[in-house]
């Protein structure tokens, strides 16, 4: 599959890329997407697992889709079942789990299937923005 | 004594006899709607029990009782009724010491949701506050301003359901609770131990449901039964919450699509320390606390498993209705 930096399609260059949030809480979406809006990123929302699935197979997400931050506990489809597609079928765009729930076990067990941050709520927007920075960093030499 | 007494499933309380009648205990005897006496004699005569307490004191007391007494009618006094209430009482104790052990290791599976149910919130201020120390338009500080008030009151609400939940159930008497209220308050504490994300919640309540007995015990009941429900179906389902009435009674029935008790083991689940959950997951003294409440409101639990179709527990409790106790003095 060919990719793309998302800024070259959109004709924005003030665009850093496209982020999409994955949480069934709105308030978390919402600033979320303050946050990274904010720091110049194109932001999409998902309420849960099921509804990211179909976001990123939509149009033209499917290629310029930047890094994806998802919960674990949400209805439906849950994080850990959404991470588990998006590793299988677009393991180039990095992952960061963004969880209400401090668990040592579960952020062992998804960093090493690749998910390039675990963080927990509540985070700092600087961390939230480097941490996406750093996944940027990423998916840009995945296309290399 | 009386309280204690009155608890006892096994025992029915036929009435108290008080030459005073200002004496704490008939009014406690009005409260749980046990006939009253001024005379012991009209209570002997009235009711024809098989056992009288004599808790005067009066050493004189069990000659006299002897005398007035049919044969075969036993007697407990002086030292022997003492020593029925101190057992009784260190029964109860120790009921209430199981319930508050069950309820102490419930809030240990809490914590991924309570976790979850607290920092959600804590993100949104979080987030709102850092955006207001550079927010220049008005409108807007105003909107998000009030958007941190509302999740530091949703965040406020999390922690007095828990205060709810944790403290000791022996802190408060027995009153009329809503039943209907009590699921609903249930409810909301089941969900910090297993997510409801994937379970439809139905329910169906009779308006006036209502029940005589410790509100958080019954609250503790109705957690306990939700959160085995919602636990018995991993891959989600439907959780039924019912309230009836029926000849004199009030029912609560609760039922999941789960996986079902397997009929080895259904004759058990209300044994102390018995469990099918894995080690660390469960006392085992959950089903046991909660038929002992039930048992204590002079009620009864059911339960009716199919595997691999799910499961219900049928309470049935007394409705709050007075005795006819036209022998009251």
């Amino acid at each position: 599959m060919s990719e793309f930096k998302s800024g070259f399609f959109m004709g924005s260059e003030s665009c850093n890329g496209r982020v999409l949030i994955v949480d069934d809480e709105p308030d978390i979406r919402k600033v979320v997407r303050l946050t990274l809006q904010k720091a110049g990123y194109e932001v999409l929302e998902a309420e849960n697992g099921a509804k990211a699935i179909e976001t990123i197979n939509t149009g033209e997400n499917r290629l310029l889709l930047d890094v994806i931050i998802c919960d674990i506990r949400m209805p439906k489809v849950n994080g850990i079942e959404a991470i588990a597609y998006f590793r299988q079928n677009y393991p180039r765009v990095p992952l960061i789990v963004l969880t209400g729930f401090p668990d040592t076990d579960m952020a062992t067990s998804l960093l090493r299937q690749g998910v390039v941050d675990y963080l927990v709520k509540p985070v700092e927007g600087d961390k939230l923005k480097a941490a996406v920075a750093r996944a940027m960093e990423q998916r840009e030499l995945a296309r290399l | 004594m009386l309280t204690l007494l009155h608890q006892l499933r096994t025992v029915k309380v036929v009435g108290i006899a008080d030459r005073n009648p200002d004496a704490p205990g008939l009014r406690r005897a009005r409260e749980l709607h046990v006939p009253v006496f001024q005379e012991s004699d009209n209570l002997l005569r009235v009711t024809s029990p098989d056992l009288v307490i004599d808790v005067t004191g009066d050493e004189a007391m069990e000659t006299i009782l002897r005398q007035r007494l049919p044969a075969g009618v036993g007697i407990l006094s002086g030292p022997s009724s003492r020593l029925l209430y101190d057992l009784v009482k260190h029964e109860f104790a120790l009921q209430a010491e199981l319930l508050q052990t069950d309820k102490l290791a419930g809030i240990g599976s809490f914590a991924a949701g309570i976790a979850h149910d607290i920092n959600n919130p804590l993100q949104l201020i979080l987030g709102l506050a850092e955006n207001l120390t550079e927010e220049q338009d008005l409108e807007t500080v105003h909107l998000q301003a009030r958007d941190i008030v509302e999740a530091v009151k949703r965040t406020t609400a999390i922690c007095r359901d828990l205060t709810s939940y944790s403290r000791r159930a022996s802190g408060r008497s027995e009153q009329v609770v809503s039943l209907n209220a009590k699921l609903d308050e249930a409810l909301k504490i089941a969900r910090y131990a297993v997510g409801l994300q994937d379970i439809e919640v139905r329910k169906s309540y009779w308006p006036e449901a209502t029940a005589i007995g410790n509100p958080d015990e019954i609250l503790h009941v109705f957690i306990n039964l939700m959160t085995n429900a919602i636990q018995a179906m991993d891959h989600g389902g439907i959780l039924t919450i019912t309230t009836a009435t029926c000849d004199d009674t009030t029912i609560v029935k609760i039922s999941d699509t789960g996986h079902g008790i397997p009929p080895e083991m259904i004759g058990r689940i209300f044994e102390p320390f018995f469990t099918t959950k894995p080690p660390g997951k469960g006392t085992g003294l959950g089903l046991y606390n909660i038929k002992n409440v039930v048992h204590r409101m002079h009620g009864s639990i059911n339960v009716e498993s199919h595997l691999g179709q799910g499961t219900t527990f049928t309470i049935v409790f007394p409705q709050n209705k007075p005795e006819e106790d036209g022998r009251s003095s």
